[in-house]
C-alpha cells in the first residue's frame, strides 16, 4: 500500500514538472494568454488604467509637481503639464505652449505664447503666468536655475522676454526640460502634489507610490481627449507587471522587463518603442585608492562585453554605447572611440602596472592587495542587476574581483566614497537633445552629480567654451572631444542606450513612444470598446 | 520503523554528502557564464537546462544544496545548542529565569519571518547574516521545551542522589539533566531542519540571504520569477530541490521521533 503511494506521488510530481515545462513552450508558440477586456471599463465612460514602474518616490517622483525632485517627468508624461517648447521625433525643438521665438542678443529672448490656452484651473495662460511660473522654478530647482541662469522676466500680454546672467544657448532646450511644465502658480500645489497644468488631462488624486487619477481636460486647446478617466499605477514590480496586463488590470505597461517580451509578441497587445539617449553608464570612484590606478580603469572599460550584455540579457532591446550620447545625434555613437572588448590586453594592461595574481586565487594582487573594485547599483533599473552579475564573471576572468552592492538606498550609498569604486546608473544622457546637459550634470567639478569626484582640466575648459557657443556645429565639435577626454581617462564606463518600448493591449491607440521619452499621455491615446 | 528509519537517514545523508562533494558532481562550472547557451530548455546536455547568463542549472542546484543544507543544518546547530542552553540554565536559576524567559516571550512576541527580516535589514544581506537573523528569533522555541524539562527532571530522585554524593551543579546539568532532555532536543531539532531551509529560502528569495552569484536555492528562484511563464525550469529545478530536501529532512524528524516514542518503543516489544 505505501509503495504504491510512493509510486502515485512520484507520478505527481513528474507529471507536474513536465507540464510547468511543457507550458512554457506552448505560451511561447501559441501566444495565448488572451488579455481579458476589463468588463467594468467603459460601460459609460471610457478610462484606460495606465502601469508605471518608475512613478515612484525612489525614482524621484513623489508627486507630479514639476520644480520637485523629478516630478516634471510625471507631469508631462502623464499629461498634466506641457512646456514652452517640445521635440520632434528627431529631437529638434519646436514651439508648443510658446506660439514663436526671437533671439534679442546673446542674453535675452523674446518668446511670444500661443493665444487661448487656459490651465485646468481656468485662469487664462498669458506671460504673466509663465513668469510666475518660471520664477518660482529657478527658485525652488536647484538644477533649472543652474541651466536657465535666468536674471529677469518680464510679461506683456502674451509676450514674455527673459534675460540671462551669461549667455545660455541651450536656453530653448532647457525650458522644454520637464521641469519646464507650465503649471498655475497662484492655484498652487495641493499637499499632496498636485499641480494644474495646460495638458489633456486633469490630475484630481495622487496617492504617492500608488496611484494617480486623472481626468479630461473639457477646455484642452489641441484637440479633444479621447477618454474619460484615466488611472496611472504604480507598479514596480516588473512580473507584477507583466501579469497585470496579461490579466487585463492595466491596459498599457511601461518598464515590462525584456524578459517577459515574448509574451506579448502577438496580435493581442502592441508595442510602441524607439531608442532613446537613457544609458547605462559607470562612474569611476577617483577617491578609492584603486580605482585612482588608470591601469584599473582601463582594464575594468576592456573586461566587460557589451554586445554580449545587450544581446543576451537586454534581448537586444539596446545597443552597446561607445559614449554617453547614441547615434541619433550628430555628436553621439561612432563619433568617439571607446576601448574595445579585449580581455587579453586588459590583463596585460594589468600585469605591466605590477597587478598580477602572486598566491594563485585567481585575483591579482599588487604590494598585498587583492584587486577587489566594489560594483553599487540599484534594483529599480531591472537590467542594472544582471549587468552587475555578468561583469562580475566577466571581470573575475581577468583577475578582478568584484562585489556587488545592489541596494535601493544607493542614493545615499553613493555620498559616502569610501563605500563604493564604480556606480553604476542609468540616465538620460540627452533629455533636451543637447550635449551640454550631461556634462554640467555629471563630469564638471561644478556639477552635483559628480559622485566620483572625476577633474579634468582640459574638460573644464571645452565645458566653459560650450556654455557660451550658440552655433551647433562648433557645440557638436566641442561635445565630440570632451567625450573623447572622459573614455581616454577611463572615468565612465558606457554599457548601452537602452530601447524605450510600450507595451499596450491591442484596443489602445493613439500611444506612440518618443526618443525623449517625456511625452505618453496625449490627446491622441484613446481605447476601444 | 527501523527500514524507515534506515531508508530516511540514508536518503539524508546522501543529501549532506552531495552537498559536501558538490564540486566533484557538478557536471559544469556553476559560476561560468556563456551568453551563447543562455535559457536552453532541458537537454542531454543541460539535464535542468540554462538561466539567463548560460549557467547550467543542474550544476548551480547541485552546488546550491550546498549553501540551502549546510546554512540550515548550522542554523538549527545554532539555535539547538544556544537555545537548550538557555532553556536549562533558566530552568535551573530562578533568576536568570526571570530575565531571559521575558528576553524570550519579547522575541515570541514578534512574526518570526518580519522579526528576522529586521534584523537581516539592519545586519545587510548575505547568507551569514541571515543565518544570525533566523537565529536571533528561533532559539526561544529551545529555551522554552529545555526549561520545561529541566523543570520535570531537577527535583526528581536520581538528581537529588546526584547532589547528595557530591556533584556540583555544573555536573548535575551536565551528567544527568542534559541526558535526560536530549531526546526532546534532537526530534525538535532534525524536524526544524526542513523548516529553517524553507526560511532561508525565503529570505534569498526577498534578496536577504545568498547574494549573486551564489548559487543558493532561494536566491535561484528568485532571480528566475520573471521567467516563469517562458522558462520554467529556471525557477522549479531549485523548486524540487528545497521539495525534496524539506521533505526528507521532515521525514527524518518524524521517524525519529516516533522511534523514540516511548509507546512506540513498548508496542515493538509486543510485537
Amino acid at each position: 500500500m505505501k509503495r504504491r503511494w510512493i509510486r502515485r506521488g512520484v507520478g505527481a510530481m513528474l507529471l507536474a514538472a513536465v507540464l510547468a515545462g511543457c507550458a512554457g513552450q506552448a505560451a511561447r508558440e501559441s501566444g495565448e494568454k488572451d488579455p481579458p477586456v476589463r468588463q467594468e471599463a467603459v460601460q459609460e465612460e471610457k478610462t484606460l488604467v495606465f502601469g508605471d514602474t518608475t512613478f515612484n518616490a525612489e525614482n524621484g517622483e513623489s508627486d507630479i509637481n514639476p520644480h520637485h525632485d523629478s516630478g516634471g517627468w510625471a507631469c508631462i508624461r502623464y499629461g498634466v503639464g506641457e512646456t514652452l517648447f517640445r521635440f520632434t521625433d528627431q529631437m529638434e525643438i519646436e514651439p508648443w505652449l510658446a506660439e514663436s521665438y526671437e533671439r534679442v542678443d546673446e542674453r535675452t529672448w523674446r518668446i511670444t505664447l500661443k493665444e487661448g490656452i487656459s490651465f485646468t484651473s481656468g485662469r487664462i495662460m498669458d506671460a504673466e503666468a509663465v513668469k510666475e511660473c518660471l520664477e518660482a522654478l529657478v527658485e525652488a530647482n536647484a538644477r533649472a536655475a543652474g541651466n536657465l541662469r535666468l536674471e529677469t522676466v518680464t510679461a506683456e500680454g502674451l509676450t514674455l522676454t527673459i534675460g540671462t546672467k551669461v549667455p545660455v544657448p541651450a536656453l530653448l532646450n532647457d525650458l522644454a526640460d520637464p521641469y519646464g511644465c507650465i503649471y498655475d502658480v497662484q492655484a498652487g500645489v495641493t499637499e499632496d502634489g498636485i499641480v494644474q497644468g495646460t495638458g489633456p488631462y486633469r490630475a484630481v488624486a495622487l496617492t504617492t507610490d500608488t496611484s494617480l487619477e486623472l481626468v479630461k481636460n473639457e477646455q484642452y486647446w489641441n484637440g479633444e481627449p479621447k477618454i474619460d478617466r484615466i488611472t496611472v499605477r504604480t507598479i514596480t514590480d516588473g512580473d507584477t507587471l507583466t501579469v497585470a496586463l496579461q490579466s487585463g488590470e492595466i491596459d498599457v505597461a511601461y518598464g515590462m522587463p525584456y524578459i517577459s517580451y515574448p509574451l506579448f509578441e502577438n496580435d493581442r497587445y502592441t508595442f510602441t518603442g524607439c531608442s532613446t539617449s537613457r544609458v547605462i553608464f559607470g562612474a569611476m570612484n577617483f577617491e578609492s585608492a584603486i580605482m585612482q590606478d588608470p591601469a584599473v580603469r582601463k582594464a575594468v572599460s576592456m573586461g566587460i562585453d557589451k554586445e554580449g550584455f545587450v544581446e543576451t540579457l537586454l534581448g537586444g532591446n539596446g545597443t552597446p554605447a561607445a559614449g554617453p550620447f547614441p547615434d541619433t545625434v550628430s555628436f553621439g555613437g561612432d563619433a568617439v572611440r571607446a576601448p574595445a572588448y579585449d580581455p587579453e590586453k586588459a590583463m596585460q594592461v594589468l600585469e605591466e602596472a605590477g597587478w598580477t595574481d602572486t598566491d594563485g586565487d585567481g585575483i591579482r594582487e599588487k604590494d598585498g592587495t587583492p584587486l577587489t573594485i566594489r560594483w553599487l547599483t540599484y534594483p529599480s533599473r531591472q537590467e542594472q542587476p544582471f549587468l552587475a552579475e555578468a561583469a562580475q564573471a566577466m571581470l573575475k576572468t581577468i583577475g578582478i574581483r568584484v562585489e556587488i552592492q545592489n541596494t535601493a538606498n544607493h542614493n545615499q550609498v553613493r555620498t559616502d566614497r569610501s563605500a563604493w569604486d564604480i556606480y553604476v546608473s542609468t540616465f538620460v544622457a540627452a533629455p533636451t537633445g543637447d550635449p551640454e546637459y550631461f556634462f554640467a550634470y555629471h563630469c564638471l567639478d561644478r556639477s552635483g552629480s559628480n559622485d566620483g569626484r572625476y577633474h579634468s582640466d582640459r574638460l573644464e575648459s571645452l565645458a566653459e567654451e560650450m556654455e557660451g557657443t550658440f552655433d551647433t556645429d562648433r557645440r557638436a565639435e566641442l561635445a565630440q572631444q570632451m567625450q573623447q577626454i572622459i573614455l581616454d581617462d577611463s572615468a565612465y564606463i558606457f554599457f548601452a542606450h537602452l530601447r524605450m518600448n510600450m507595451i499596450s493591449a491591442s484596443n489602445v491607440t493613439g500611444l506612440t513612444a518618443h526618443p525623449c521619452d517625456y511625452y505618453e499621455i496625449t490627446a491622441d491615446l484613446d481605447i476601444r470598446e | 520503523m527501523k527500514r524507515k528509519l534506515i531508508l530516511c537517514s540514508a536518503l539524508a545523508l546522501g543529501l549532506v554528502l552531495a552537498a559536501w562533494f558538490a564540486e566533484a558532481l557538478c557536471p559544469f562550472d556553476p559560476y561560468e557564464q556563456n551568453f551563447a547557451a543562455a535559457l536552453q530548455p532541458p537537454s542531454w546536455e543541460h539535464w535542468f537546462g540554462t538561466d539567463r547568463f548560460g549557467r547550467d542549472m543542474l550544476s548551480r542546484v547541485i552546488m546550491g544544496a550546498r549553501v540551502s543544507i549546510f546554512s540550515a543544518l548550522i542554523l538549527v546547530g545554532i539555535i539547538s545548542v544556544t537555545g537548550t542552553a538557555i532553556g536549562v540554565f533558566c530552568g535551573c536559576s530562578r533568576r536568570a529565569d526571570a530575565v531571559l524567559m521575558r528576553l524570550a516571550d519579547i522575541c515570541l512576541a514578534f512574526p518570526g519571518m518580519v522579526f528576522g527580516l529586521a534584523v537581516a535589514a539592519v545586519l545587510g544581506g548575505g547568507i551569514q547574516n541571515a543565518v544570525l537573523a533566523l537565529a536571533a528569533v528561533s532559539w526561544p522555541k529551545y529555551a522554552r521545551i529545555a526549561r520545561s524539562q529541566t523543570l520535570a527532571v531537577k527535583n526528581a530522585d536520581y538528581i537529588a542522589a546526584a547532589r547528595l554524593a557530591g556533584d556540583s551543579f555544573w555536573q548535575v546539568i551536565g551528567r544527568h539533566i542534559l541526558p535526560n532532555i536530549a531526546g526532546t532536543i534532537l526530534v525538535t531539532a532534525m524536524l526544524d531542519v526542513g523548516t529553517m531551509m524553507m526560511e532561508l529560502a525565503g529570505f534569498s528569495f526577498l534578496g536577504l540571504g545568498a547574494q549573486p552569484p551564489t548559487a543558493d536555492w532561494g536566491s535561484m528562484m528568485s532571480e528566475g520569477r520573471s521567467m516563469l511563464q517562458l522558462y520554467p525550469w529556471v525557477i522549479f529545478t531549485p523548486g524540487i530541490g528545497i521539495v525534496l530536501s524539506v521533505a526528507i529532512f521532515h521525514l527524518l524528524g518524524e521517524t525519529i521521533r516516533d522511534h523514540m516514542d516511548p509507546k512506540n518503543r513498548t508496542g515493538r516489544r509486543r510485537e
